[in-house]
């Protein structure tokens, strides 16, 4: 693998594309403006001072993709033949996650056009919010997809899955997570897994979140076998007999002779104490 | 509507949320639980709610899909807060409106019950003695089963 905007001799330069086939190229990428739960309200019910943000913001988006070429030294001028930009405001987390898609016919990819959508259309949302809040915070700007092209296509989300596991929202909402590992070896993508959770006192008495299973490793294919192969993986597992364990398989109440397939995901926990 | 966050709410907001634009309600009926000073030990000065992202919520609407099925509701909202509280912080609200109040009083009390005892959420406790997890308690498993 080497850096195309790179020469022999290190130089940067501007790759030549002109002997590339051309072909249909799609790139999106995301980011997420983090603000108060306020300027979110504000923002939503459109009562800002400078107007409607998402449109402004939207615009703003479209424009910068056109432009990227003035502003990344190597990359090409393109003729793009689309550029959308959603919002997906999320109250619950108090942001807004931007999405731009770009496309063309042509020769090279335009994940660097989607990347600068969505700089450009945060970097105006905090322009149109900043009035009322000045500690939003922009981030997690990254390449979502690219189709076409020699380079093949790529998808964030078919990393392999030991990447992508520490991102996975935390289960805990809150504070409390000393001392939390994961056991033994995640499955990879290729190889029929279970998915297992601990949750709340069980996790910090364990000291496990999560782990995978293999589920060839279960000498019976249910809640039962899955709890014998965890407390042959380790010993502290035998906890998950003491007291009033509950288990859930893909999120609904099971029990010892409650079936498992590949893909599922089985939780622990102890009674519920909510309310 | 069932929602799990982490911000507070406002009754007064929810409900007129609820009832705008109905005239077929005759009653509305709303409990607000809050975080108390004491608990299993005296002196708590926070807590901290955990749940099961996903779970929690279809647990939520089978909950007041039940409810639903048993009494006549022209409306219901949940509101389950997680993370961090403080004593006095609001944790839940269950909103019933209905047509005639006897539905509202009995639902209201009825979603509570099977929240306690159903949805998946955990509290710790932080107290002058220390952190500990909140046991369950048997008081609440006898309500819910008045429903039976």
């Amino acid at each position: 693998m080497s850096l195309t905007h790179l020469n022999a001799r290190g130089e940067a330069h501007m790759v030549d594309v002109a002997d590339k086939p051309e072909s249909r190229r799609e790139a999106s990428a995301s980011g997420r403006i983090r603000m108060q739960p306020q300027t979110l309200a504000l923002l939503l019910e459109g009562g800002l001072p400078k107007g409607d943000v998402l449109a402004t913001a939207r615009i703003a988006g479209i424009q910068a993709a056109k432009r990227t070429h003035e502003l990344i030294p190597l990359c090409h001028a393109l003729a793009l033949s689309k550029v959308s930009i959603d919002f997906h405001p999320d109250v619950e987390a108090s942001c807004v996650d931007i999405v731009a898609t770009c496309r063309l016919n042509g020769r090279t990819g335009v994940e660097m056009e989607a990347l600068t959508a969505v700089s450009v259309a945060c970097l105006t949302l905090y322009d149109m919010c900043k009035a009322v809040d000045k500690g939003m915070e922009i981030g997690d700007i990254h390449v979502d997809t690219k189709t076409g092209g020699k380079s093949g296509d790529y998808s964030r989300a078919s990393l392999d899955l030991a990447d992508e596991a520490p991102m996975v929202a935390p289960i805990v909402t809150g504070t409390g997570q000393d001392g939390e590992v994961s056991l033994g070896n995640r499955c990879d993508i290729h190889s029929a897994c279970i998915r297992v959770k601990c949750l709340a006192e069980l996790r910090e008495r364990l000291g496990v979140g999560e782990v995978s299973v293999p589920l060839d490793s279960l000498i019976s294919a249910d809640v039962a076998g899955l709890k014998a192969a965890l407390k042959t993986l380790d010993p502290r597992f035998s906890r998950l007999d003491e007291g009033r364990i509950l288990c859930a398989v893909n999120q609904v109440m099971a029990a010892d002779s409650t079936p498992i397939t590949d893909e599922d995901e089985v939780a622990f926990f102890p009674p519920v104490t909510g309310g | 509507m069932i929602r799990v966050q982490q911000a507070p709410f406002d009754v007064g907001t929810e409900q007129r949320r609820l009832l705008a634009g109905r005239s077929d309600i005759g009653a509305v009926v709303s409990f607000t639980g809050l975080v108390r000073d004491f608990n299993e030990t005296p002196d708590v000065t926070a807590l901290t709610l955990e749940h099961y992202p996903g779970m929690t919520e279809s647990a939520l609407e089978q909950i007041v899909m039940d409810a639903e099925t048993r009494w006549s509701l022209e409306g219901v909202c949940v509101i389950h807060r997680v993370g961090r509280l403080a004593p006095s912080d609001p944790i839940v609200l269950v909103m019933v409106a209905s047509a005639h109040r006897r539905a509202a009083f009995e639902a209201c009390d009825y979603i509570m019950d099977y929240l306690k005892t159903r949805a998946p959420f955990w509290k710790k406790e932080h107290a002058a003695a220390g952190d500990y997890w909140v046991s369950e308690r048997e008081s609440d498993l006898i309500d819910a089963r008045r429903w039976k």
